[in-house]
């Protein structure tokens, strides 16, 4: 090797060979400080703890979550000799670590896309009440996505449901989703609803859902989506861009689909309600029959009454001039002619008597 | 997309129509007992429809751990 001469350039080359053969990628975490953008497109820091200090350089649009001095990130990096003869890391992905810096990158993208109204209500699509078809982007191996699962097919069924399986943590997992996201988005025949689930997990674990392209993915999305990750308390940029957060992952499938009882319930319901109206139709009509035919009955006895009561003077009159009661009284009618020498009948009430006639005067 | 599924919408759908028709001032009795079995037959349905009712869930073979 002491005979091998070779050029600057050359030997920047072999340099940068052997550090590509012996760290192809290297993760490093450490403090972040120097941090600087020039002309809006190239990122320079320098990645640090107590023992040393390394530059790292990145593009811009590399960025995937906000980062400033004092954050605590891991990069994902490639080392590299510059031609200026400057060791420097080219950054492939970075990402905040710990709590704080976490807190601190959700908080600055936070209110940075607020800003931009990805987050507003106006935004917000409503999800079909019964939904045919569904697409699910989760990793099959959650726990969380066997819950949603489990959950969805309780409630409801006859859903078709396609799941795009992706990493739901670590630094490829916004990647996949953002993947999986657009190749729903360019169905022919787009689902209804795109959900996003995951289960619990360290704020480390949830980081990717604080993604700045997955959120705008989210945002952007044709389909209206559902994201539900971690826990109740647990919130991420993702959950505030969906059309609709859910809690957990079970809770998305609530919102997603029906439960079958409760339907069932109110169809029953339904039936009970509408055999009350019918109840009550009969029961109006009957009580509208029922007056109708007393007072039917009521006009009928008073006109019977008055009939009654005038056929009972009409029999007394008639019975008044009844000639037998007269003949029964004493009188008698006599028939024939009143001329002396002649023959009358004279009519009792027992008996008829023939008689002649002796005498006729004037009163 | 479920037929199935399309068809218990459409029978719930079917429902309401006819639950809203014995609250309207269409209402008159001498069609509300045919529609009433109308509404029983169709809560029937929709029960034997959901009992049998399954997801149709499928995990797509296409990877999106690269563009």
């Amino acid at each position: 090797m002491e005979n091998l001469v070779v050029s600057v350039s050359d030997a920047i080359e072999l340099i940068n060979q052997t550090l590509d053969y012996a760290f192809p990628t290297l993760v490093i975490e450490g403090e972040v400080a120097s941090f600087k953008v020039n002309q809006g497109k190239f990122v320079f820091f320098d990645i640090k703890d107590d023992g040393g200090t390394l530059g790292c350089f990145m593009m811009v649009f590399q960025l995937r979550q906000p980062v400033e001095d004092g954050m605590r990130v891991r990069v994902v990096v490639s080392p590299k000799v510059t031609n200026w003869g400057k060791f420097s890391l080219t950054v492939r992905d970075i990402q905040p670590v710990g709590e704080g810096s976490l807190k601190r990158a959700f908080e600055l993208l936070k209110e940075k896309l607020d800003k931009e109204g990805l987050f507003v209500p106006e935004r917000k699509r409503t999800l079909p009440a019964f939904p045919e078809r569904i697409a699910v982007i989760s990793s099959t191996q959650a726990a969380g996505y066997a819950d949603f699962v489990r959950l969805l097919n309780e409630r409801w069924g006859g859903v078709q449901v396609d799941v795009a399986h992706v990493q739901v943590q670590g630094i490829e997992a916004p990647k996949q989703i953002i993947r999986a996201l657009q190749y729903f988005n360019e169905q022919e025949n787009l689902p209804e609803i795109i959900v996003i689930v995951r289960g619990g997990g360290s704020a480390d674990d949830l980081a990717a859902f604080n993604d700045e392209p997955l959120v705008r993915a989210i945002a952007a999305s044709r389909v209206p989506t559902v994201v539900g990750v971690g826990h109740e308390v647990d919130e991420s940029l993702a959950d505030m861009a969906a059309d609709v957060r859910a809690a957990t992952p079970s809770h998305a499938a609530q919102l997603i689909v029906p439960d079958k009882h409760d339907v069932l319930r109110g169809a029953r319901h339904d039936v009970m309600r509408v055999a009350n109206v019918v109840y009550r139709a009969t029961d109006e009509l009957s009580n509208t029959i029922r007056r109708l035919l007393t007072g039917a009955i009521d006009a009928f006895d008073e006109r019977f009454g008055r009939v009654s009561e005038l056929l009972a003077t009409s029999r007394t009159v008639l019975e008044a001039y009844d000639p037998q009661a007269v003949l029964a009284r004493g009188y008698a009618i006599i028939r024939g002619t009143a001329k002396v020498g002649g023959t009358i009948e004279v009519e009792q009430a027992k008996r008829y008597i023939t008689a002649e006639v002796t005498d006729v005067r004037d009163k | 997309m479920s037929e199935t599924n399309n068809t218990v919408s459409k029978k719930l759908a079917k429902l309401s129509e006819l639950v809203a028709w014995f609250e309207s001032d269409e209402f008159v009795l001498e069609q509300a007992v045919e529609r009433f079995h109308e509404a029983q037959k169709l809560a029937d349905e929709i029960e034997g429809d959901l009992a049998t009712l399954k997801n149709d869930i499928v995990v797509l073979k296409k990877k999106f751990d690269e563009d």
